[in-house]
């Protein structure tokens, strides 16, 4: 009767945590906590050998219902969550840090950092592998809040040395900032992973130290090592390191030709259209007009008044010297099947008119060019532009027919 | 299209999923998963941070109790599905089965026992039309010409019928008898070759067991929800399948008001399968709607202005099931097709089929699912592939060379061990580049623009995988909202996220966040108890319908100034649509965090005060108002319900009833033989016999066996204490039954002495109740019968007062005027040795004896006096002899062992 019981105090375990999570998911935390309350008791008798055992389930739920919880306050939140440390030695390290990030997201930073300073100081044995990742974020995030301990005193510092008056004592303070942040945001950023937060902090650090090497060695390979995913912003800072540093044209252009590389349909690329658009070199030229026409692909772009005037001044100066009408000829080749329906329908026509007179302006030179006089977006743009007797509309209309036989080349 | 400046940290890690585990109930609640600060440039001031998940989200409530019937029932018969008790093995091996590590045991015998009993034609045609005259069945013996061209069966049938009625006993053996007729006939009796026959039952057992644990054809959903082309107005499209074989597809204009309304007739089209799944989208002002069945996928377009026709396209034919049909955002015409060959199209109406990729298998590592599926991403020349294992997304202007990998089953998502791709979803109308992709265990948001990893991933607790999804896009500032749904359990689940809130200085976005705890919303078979309440049959009937598998849903969005309310249609299998309705008030502030809360309720504890052994009850604080429960729904609701419910009792009655009354058969309790007796029949079994051929002549039934013999010592047998009659109750019951003047005249004209004797034998007996009283002993003899009424005589203690005579029943013969059976002969026949000699088994001896005494039981009595019960016939008596109008109630202990 005892393998009995065991199955009956497992079914009834069961019952009781259905319970607990009906409750939840209508939003009743007073009563999913008394069903809680009852739970506990399964902890009495853990039997199960089951991936996630009641001790963590405890945790799980009690701090979700204290978070939403309307009678609960921090105080409270706090013991729970000091008790659910002493459950289970495997957890002891991510629920430190939860406790740290509910801390932190309800503003109490110093709590926060005490906490953390605290679990880094645990140890238990030998660390599986996932306690280890556990430890490196814990100490990273220590690191992050040093950083702003840092950069707090840095802005007293600037503001007091403004008025001619140092602090020994403030400045010292600061320096132990930063070696503590610096050695613990070092750490983290080499293990493969998304650390956009820790990274930024990591460089402006060593950019007010002066280490200006460090810190692009540090974003170089952030960007372009193989093991971390490809992330855009990586490129991006990296881009805004060079750009600070007054770096040459060429060395912003590579970095940004590797971005658009990545992702075609980043905000970046109106400025890269805009900084090749200006190059005299002709292969910049073209990658301008490559970077845009791929822009204006993606779904994003549809409506962006900056992307069509930029697609739209480098078409029209394309069109007026009559040189290069091969790049506009080869970039519209692998569009012309579905850019007509995706861009230039009527439909469109009549909403973008509606909505956005200045996005159906380029647009519709576009269409002009590419499409010829006769196609509908034009046709209806033009048409109700000088109904409405909009001066660039009928210069528009003019330019357009003027530049039919460019319409013609790039088809034909 | 900005990138957020910065996204939650995360580790990145290649490989298989390390993360052992599998489905775990509370794995959704209580992490933040990281933190990232609040806006950047706001360096000076304290710097705030956000969680990626466990932020606030608005707050929807349900406006109703329980989701409301949106349009009257499929009325067209359904056959209910399958469900597992229909082909798993039941039986003594069954738990043995189940211990081993062979998960189910399909009974794939049962199966094939119902083939050869249903279609015996097919089965055993021509050879049994050969056979027949060389087949005797039989009882008489052969004659010695035929003996040589025919054998006797009757002995094998038997065999069989015993076979059958032995079903699942442990100690079961085939007779070998058996055993060399299916060993000599195997080869050749059957029509179908056996070996192949069960080859294909076999087979066709292990999908149907596969459907029924993962049925993935559904996927997606067949409900979609065409909304009004500008966001004021009130009338949308909801488009659904539906009649007998859910094969009519129906594009019904609906009027959201406070319960939305259908407007006007339904257009429909009859399609040639059942549809599985109904994709929309709109493209260019135009709705275009696939609609995919097992091997036909079409195309509509509905124009966008109201009460206009939908006009049917395109139909392509395939020959292998298709998984899968999305329509295009981007382009009008233009959809994605996937079989279960591996095979992925891109379909315009204007160009026709384009095969993008054709492979067999998966594409990250091996998995046997054919299952494929395919969306359009924020490129629209780009689509994205998935199987079980991940998407990769392929650019259709050069499928081999272009492609990337969006999203893997391993560690670069964090994945579990096992998990498995169960939807992917194009989130375009919330963010041009984002996906939704569902696994059993979580729910993941990714980027085209980072690919691999997920910018949201959250443990959604489902018990069955969310096969069906559907966004709701916030506006700008607010939050999106996904609905996920499950089919098998009807689950829903209300989720909310953030992707696209400004900073201050408009620039930067910050990354995706999930808003707010998820939220269950009512399931089609939660409307059962809020029913009104209905006979067992019809309510059985009723859970079976409503709770018939999900397959699809769909929501619509209801603007009516600073009130919104979403509604949410669910369609069941059965073709049946629910909706429910979520409301939010957008002018009232979103529900404070708990760090708000800290500050105002100092000292209330609702959960730990002491440590977690000695937790204080918390049932004794307040109600909230949040926890109040809501059980009325408004009048207009409860009118579709009744209507609803009239209409599937008209439309879907019951099946017809078969005219004659249930039989009760004892052919398989006991073989003719050990019914025989062993020898000559002795007296009482004469008397018995008679007895009954008597009552079978005048077709009436027994009442009581009697016996004329000498009664066997009475035993004492406490089985009902039964309270006194008083005096005045005892006239009450003679009144009721009409014959107070006979019991007056008895009571007058009894005559002193033989009251003195029933006394006498009272005390006598009750001396001999104290030493013997047990209830068990009432069923190892013959001698019970008698007990029972002995002791009812005896345990009423009659309430003399002197000069008045004691209450004695009438000797009133039965009514029937049949003369009284014996009723040791009953007994006799009822007793234990008398089976055993008989060869009966103990076990069915509680059997036969159940039997008999249900015919034993004389005809209910109507006229019971109300409310006395215990008292109506305790009433000392010198024998047995009881009036049979009033005694049936007393026999009820003998049947209740």
């Amino acid at each position: 009767s005892s393998h009995e019981h065991k199955l009956n105090f497992k079914k009834s375990k069961e019952v009781c945590l259905s319970y607990i999570q009906d409750a939840m998911l209508q939003k009743q935390w007073k009563r999913a906590a008394e069903f809680l309350t009852f739970y506990i008791e399964s902890l009495e008798k853990d039997f199960s050998t089951e991936y996630m055992g009641p001790s963590e389930m405890i945790w799980r739920i009690g701090t979700e219902i204290l978070c939403h919880h309307s009678h609960s306050n921090m105080k409270e939140f706090n013991s729970f969550i000091e008790q659910m440390k002493t459950l289970g030695v495997k957890r002891y390290l991510k629920v430190c840090l939860e406790h740290a990030f509910h801390l932190l997201c309800n503003g109490l930073i110093d709590e926060a950092y005490q906490n953390l300073s605290l679990a880094e100081s645990w140890r238990f044995g030998e660390q599986t592998a996932i306690q280890d990742k556990e430890m490196k974020l814990i100490q990273a995030y220590r690191g992050l809040l040093d950083y702003y301990s840092w950069s707090k005193q840095k802005t007293i510092l600037l503001e007091h040395g403004q008025d001619g008056f140092e602090d020994l004592s403030v400045e010292q303070e600061m320096h132990s900032c930063f070696r503590k942040a610096a050695v613990n945001l070092r750490e983290i950023i080499k293990i493969p992973g998304v650390w956009d937060l820790f990274v930024k902090c990591y460089v402006d650090l060593l950019e007010f130290y002066g280490d200006h090497n460090e810190a692009r060695q540090v974003l170089n390979e952030y960007a372009y090592n193989s093991k971390f995913p490809a992330n855009p912003n990586a490129h991006v800072y990296l881009y805004q390191f060079l750009k600070r540093h007054g770096e040459p044209k060429k060395s912003l252009i590579s970095a940004l030709k590797i971005l658009h590389d990545i992702v075609p349909s980043h905000e970046l690329m109106i400025d890269f259209n805009t900084m090749l658009q200006k190059s005299k070199k002709r292969r910049k030229r073209r990658l301008g007009l490559e970077v845009i026409f791929a822009a204006l692909d993606y779904a994003g772009w549809k409506e962006s008044v900056k992307a069509w005037s930029c697609l739209a001044r480098q078409v029209k100066q394309i069109a007026i010297s009559e040189k290069h009408l091969d790049w506009i000829k080869q970039e519209w080749n692998s569009r012309k099947d579905w850019w007509p329906a995706f861009h230039f329908s009527r439909y469109l026509a009549k909403r973008n008119w509606q909505e956005n007179e200045s996005l159906s302006y380029e647009k519709a030179l576009v269409a002009g060019i590419l499409l010829g006089k006769d196609c509908k977006y034009f046709k209806y743009v033009s048409h109700q532009g000088c109904k409405a007797q909009v001066k660039r509309f009928r210069m528009l209309k003019k330019f357009v027919n003027k530049h039919n036989p460019v319409y013609l080349r790039i088809s034909g | 299209m900005e990138f957020p400046a910065a996204l939650f940290p995360s580790y990145f890690g290649a490989g298989p999923p390390r993360e052992e585990g599998g489905p775990a109930p509370a794995a959704g609640w209580g992490e933040h998963g990281q933190v990232l600060e609040a806006g950047p440039g706001r360096r000076q001031a304290q710097t705030a941070f956000v969680p990626r998940r466990g932020g606030t989200g608005e707050s929807w409530e349900p406006a109703d109790a329980a989701a409301v019937p949106f349009l009257p029932p499929n009325t067209s018969c359904w056959v209910p599905s399958l469900t597992p008790q229909d082909i798993l093995y039941r039986g003594v091996l069954r738990r043995k089965l189940r211990a081993g590590k062979s998960g189910a045991a399909l009974d794939f015998t049962k199966q094939l026992g119902h083939f050869f009993v249903d279609h015996p034609e097919d089965a055993f045609g021509s050879l049994g039309r050969l056979l027949h005259k060389n087949f005797y069945l039989g009882n008489s013996k052969l004659r010695r010409q035929a003996r040589d061209s025919t054998i006797r069966m009757t002995a094998l049938m038997e065999e069989i019928d015993r076979l059958e009625a032995r079903r699942g006993c442990p100690r079961q053996h085939l007779a070998s008898r058996l055993r060399w007729f299916s060993h000599l006939c195997r080869d050749w009796l059957f029509e179908v070759p056996l070996g192949l026959l069960a080859e294909c039952v076999h087979e066709e057992l292990l999908l149907q067991w596969a459907g029924l644990l993962f049925d993935d054809s559904p996927t997606a959903g067949a409900l979609a929800w065409l909304p009004p082309e500008d966001v004021g107005a009130r009338t949308g499209r909801l488009v659904y399948p539906g009649g007998e074989a859910m094969n009519h597809l129906y594009f019904q204009d609906v009027v959201l008001e406070e319960l939305p309304r259908a407007r006007g007739s339904p257009a429909q089209f009859e399609l040639n399968g059942r549809i599985q799944q109904v994709a929309a989208a709109r493209a260019d002002g135009e709705d275009f709607v696939g609609v995919r069945s097992d091997y036909h996928c079409g195309v509509w377009r509905v124009p966008a202005r109201m009460g206009a026709a939908p006009t049917p396209l395109q139909v392509i034919h395939t020959a292998v099931p298709a998984s899968c049909l999305t329509v295009s955002p981007h382009l009008p015409g233009e959809l994605a097709v996937c079989t279960q060959s591996g095979a992925v199209y891109l379909w315009s109406v204007e160009t026709g089929l384009q095969r993008l990729r054709h492979d067999p298998q998966t594409m990250f590592f091996r998995d046997h699912s054919p299952w494929r599926w395919s969306d359009f991403t924020a490129h629209p020349r780009v689509l994205s592939c998935a199987d079980r294992t991940g998407l990769q997304c392929l650019d259709a202007r050069a499928p081999e060379r272009c492609h990337f990998d969006l999203f893997k089953v391993g560690e670069e998502a964090g994945c579990q061990q096992g998990e498995r791709v169960v939807l992917p979803m194009y989130l375009g109308r919330a963010h041009p580049s984002q996906h939704l992709v569902t696994t059993q265990f979580s729910m993941y948001v990714l980027d085209e623009r980072l690919p691999l990893v997920p910018v949201l991933k959250w443990a959604h607790m489902m018990k069955a995988p969310p096969l069906f999804a559907h966004l709701t896009p916030g506006s700008p500032g607010r939050s999106h909202k996904v609905l996920l749904g499950a089919s098998r359990t009807q689950e829903l689940l209300l989720l909310q996220y953030q992707g696209e809130k400004h900073s201050s200085r408009g620039g930067s976005r910050s990354a995706c966040q999930l808003a707010g705890p998820p939220q269950k919303l009512h399931s089609i078979t939660g409307c059962l108890q809020h029913l009104p309440t209905q006979l067992p049959h019809r309510h059985r009937l009723l859970q079976q319908r409503l709770g018939a598998p999900a397959a699809g849903l769909a929501a619509a969005l209801r603007e009516d100034g600073p009130r919104e309310s979403l509604l949410v249609f669910q369609l069941s299998e059965a073709g049946d649509i629910f909706c429910q309705r979520l409301t939010h008030e957008t002018a009232q502030p979103t529900a404070p965090t708990s760090g708000d809360e800290a500050a105002t309720a100092p000292g209330s504890s609702p959960l730990f005060e002491a440590p977690a052994s000695s937790l204080p009850g918390l049932g004794s604080e307040e109600e909230e108002e949040e926890e109040e429960e809501q059980t009325f729904y408004f009048p207009a609701a409860a009118l579709r319900y009744r209507r609803w419910l009239k209409a599937l009792s008209k439309g879907c009655g019951e099946p017809p009833r078969q005219a004659w009354p249930p039989t009760l058969s004892q052919k398989r309790l006991f073989t003719r033989k050990e019914l025989e007796t062993p020898t000559g029949p002795s007296a009482l079994h004469g008397q018995a016999r008679q007895h009954l051929r008597q009552a079978m002549r005048e077709g009436g039934r027994i009442q009581r066996w009697e016996t004329e013999g000498p009664q066997p010592p009475a035993l004492p047998q406490p089985l009902e204490p039964a309270g006194g009659p008083d005096p005045l109750s005892a006239r009450l019951t003679a009144a009721w039954s009409g014959d107070w003047w006979q019991w007056w005249e008895e009571r007058s004209s009894f005559n002193m002495a033989q009251r003195q004797r029933a006394l006498r034998e009272r005390r006598r007996r009750q001396k001999r109740a104290r030493g013997r009283r047990s209830l068990s002993a009432s069923f190892t003899s013959s001698l019970t019968y008698q007990s029972e009424l002995s002791e009812l005589s005896d345990a009423a203690p009659p309430p003399l007062s002197p000069g008045r005579p004691p209450v004695l029943p009438p000797e009133v013969s039965p009514t029937g005027g049949s003369p009284p059976a014996s009723l040791a002969a009953d007994e006799a026949l009822l007793s234990s040795q008398s089976l055993r000699c008989r060869g009966i088994p103990k076990e069915r001896r509680k059997t036969l004896r159940d039997y008999l005494a249900v015919w034993a039981e004389g005809p209910p009595e109507p006229t019971e006096p109300p409310g006395s019960p215990a008292s109506q016939l305790c009433i000392p008596s010198s024998q047995g002899q009881l009036s049979s109008a009033s005694q049936p109630r007393r026999k009820r202990p003998r049947m209740g062992f």
